[in-house]
């Protein structure tokens, strides 16, 4: 549905095409102003896009291609997380993505025949969406889009590619090269989504902290009738693979990942060449038949701007921050991204928050890839010991793990991608943890969930007052509704919405007298116990970046 | 970190030690000095015990990176 034009092959899938179409700068004259110009159609960009449109508010999305995925289509993200999955449920595409992708939370992580360690995070889930979907990006990238031409708002222009970016202290210039001959536009606000080697960013200036690591893998996606359980398997030592790592995932139309870590000295044209990578498959896969989907070595880098900020243009996801690829930190951390800074934006726009709020983005997704390349950097080198000591005690782990449960925690075969708690700030206060999508009754006893509330009352802040001892004070805090302010106020109990399962209470943290902000992007504000309707319009103030009253 | 005595046996401890290295490679004894290190890691049980006995154990040889 919704796309357009022929079928562009790749990778043995066929993606939809967009056409070009000359916008009007084109035809002369003065170049226009938008307020939110977002340049680079992958996840992040995307993402930003169609979260933006739900919320009412305009952009332009330049692309330099007429299509999603990227030469090659294959290798990149397949695995997509609970938060993802949340905020895919908030913008509308979340039931094609699960549809199309496969559902899983069991993962287990061996050496040779034995498990070494395993997790079932549906145990610990209280989200309406389960903990991980897998499927090819372009899948995920090619929903948004239909979702966004859907929606409206969000002008997406293929084949449009930024040449140069002139930023000012109250303007971004954009100048931009299309088949028809260039143009130019301006843009209060630029979001940069551009990728890895960002042009943009480089244009800038800004210093990357880049590191190249040594560790070689070959992806080969592989599609076969067969069916094996539907679970994450790591192989830390896989006899197969001359001893070394092997990930196997399954991902949307029976396709099934399977990544083989290669010598650090590996030549890369070598080992994806067919017959290698037969050979290799077949040392896995013994007899079964299978059909090759695509092949290709890769290494990795990781790298971590200082600012996501630079006056008038944000960076988000890749442009921002790249990890290595255990733990799928990386497409997730850049759709949260994009969540986080979406309702800011839009907030900032509608001007019912102060550009001040425009800060936090860099406040709370800075610290946060921080934590992603902490955390993947600790699995990287678990996978792919540097000198004979750490070899030794990856080995001591892994022979404990064998035989004593207390060393199974120890053995790292990535960390998957959690929604990152944000650190205490000016706008967070006693919380910062993100609210895991729970059942809940809305207004009026039918039942929902978190995120079909956060949509009804749309770019707003939800006011939650759990299970209100003191009446009395209930119309003080709904006078909050009235100062204009983005915000809905909501008591957890009768007449107002309905913890049936008690997830909520959980998720909160709250007890009878509670008051929890949650926010626009489902993170939780701030926490006040026993609270007053002052303290609660405090909190909501602080975390506008208002002042206080 | 506990850095006063309270290992009930030192001498039966060090014999035990020595015994267990017996007959090892080097290799051999180095791995068995990484599990002995995770297991006993696994009664302290107090993550900052533990960080406080890796940097003391560094200590003669400079700080790490």
């Amino acid at each position: 549905m919704g796309a357009a034009g022929r079928p562009a092959s790749s990778g043995g899938y066929e993606l939809p095409v967009y056409p070009f179409v000359p916008r009007p700068e084109l035809s002369g004259g003065q170049s226009k102003r938008y307020p939110i110009v977002i340049v680079g159609g992958g996840l992040s960009g995307l993402t930003l896009g169609c979260d933006l449109a739900c919320r009412g508010i305009d952009s332009v999305l330049l692309d330099e291609d007429d299509t999603i995925g990227v030469r090659g289509a294959s290798s990149r993200g397949i695995v997509y997380a609970q938060k993802t999955l949340e905020i895919f449920a908030r913008l509308g595409t979340y039931d094609r993505v699960k549809e199309k992708g496969v559902t899983w939370s069991v993962g287990k992580t061996l050496a040779g025949a034995d498990i070494v360690y395993s997790f079932n995070l549906q145990l610990e889930s209280a989200s309406e969406q389960p903990p991980f979907i897998n499927l090819q990006q372009f899948y995920v990238e090619w929903f948004l889009v239909d979702r966004i031409r859907a929606l409206g708002r969000c002008d997406l222009r293929w084949k449009n590619r930024v040449t140069r970016v002139e930023a000012s202290r109250d303007c971004v210039t954009v100048e931009v090269a299309t088949p028809a001959g260039p143009y130019a536009l301006e843009a209060d606000w630029l979001v940069d989504a551009t990728g890895v080697n960002s042009a943009i960013r480089e244009g800038f200036g800004l210093e990357t902290h880049t590191a190249r690591l040594a560790d070689r893998w070959c992806i080969t996606d592989v599609r076969f009738k067969e069916k094996f359980p539907t679970e994450r398997w790591t192989w830390v030592e896989a006899p197969f693979n001359e001893n070394r790592g092997v990930w196997q995932h399954l991902m949307g139309d029976d396709v099934w990942r399977l990544d083989y870590q290669m010598a650090s000295d590996c030549d890369p044209e070598y080992v994806s060449r067919r017959d290698v990578a037969e050979a290799r498959l077949r040392a896995h896969l013994g007899s079964r038949e299978f059909e090759l989907v695509w092949v290709g070595p890769y290494a990795y880098r990781d790298h971590l701007l200082d600012e996501f900020r630079h006056g008038r243009v944000f960076f988000v996801g890749d442009a921002a921050h790249v990890v290595s690829p255990f733990g799928a930190r990386g497409g997730n951390s850049g759709i949260q991204d994009a969540h986080n800074l979406a309702w800011k934006l839009a907030l900032v726009l509608k001007r019912q928050a102060p550009e001040a709020l425009l800060d936090s983005y860099n406040a709370e997704r800075q610290p946060a890839a921080r934590q992603n390349l902490e955390v993947t950097s600790r699995t990287s080198r678990f996978l792919a010991p540097q000198s004979a000591a750490e070899r030794i005690l990856r080995r001591a782990v892994i022979g404990l793990a064998r035989e004593h449960p207390f060393a199974r925690p120890l053995v790292n075969s990535g960390r998957l991608s959690v929604a990152n708690p944000y650190p205490e700030s000016p706008t967070v206060t006693g919380a910062g943890w993100s609210v895991q999508n729970v059942p809940i009754t809305l207004p009026g006893g039918a039942r929902g969930s978190l995120v079909e509330l956060a949509r009804q009352v749309g770019t707003a802040f939800i006011g939650i007052l759990y299970q209100p001892t003191r009446g009395h004070e209930l119309a003080e805090f709904a006078r909050i509704e009235a100062t204009g302010l983005p915000f809905r106020f909501f008591v957890c109990g009768p007449g107002g919405i309905g913890d049936p399962e008690g997830k909520l209470a959980n998720v909160l943290k709250a007890e009878p007298d509670t008051f929890a902000l949650i926010r626009p992007d489902l993170y939780l504000g701030a926490l006040v116990r026993n609270a007053s309707a002052a303290q609660a319009e405090g909190a909501l103030r602080r975390a506008l970046c208002l002042p206080q009253v | 970190m506990h850095t006063n005595p309270n290992i009930p046996d030192p001498d039966g401890l060090y014999a035990a030690l020595i015994r267990a290295h017996e007959g090892l490679s080097e290799a051999q004894s180095a791995e068995l000095n990484a599990r002995l290190i995770f297991l006993l890691a696994n009664q302290v049980g107090d993550q900052r015990a533990l960080l406080d006995c890796v940097t003391a154990a560094r200590k003669p040889f400079g700080k790490g990176a």
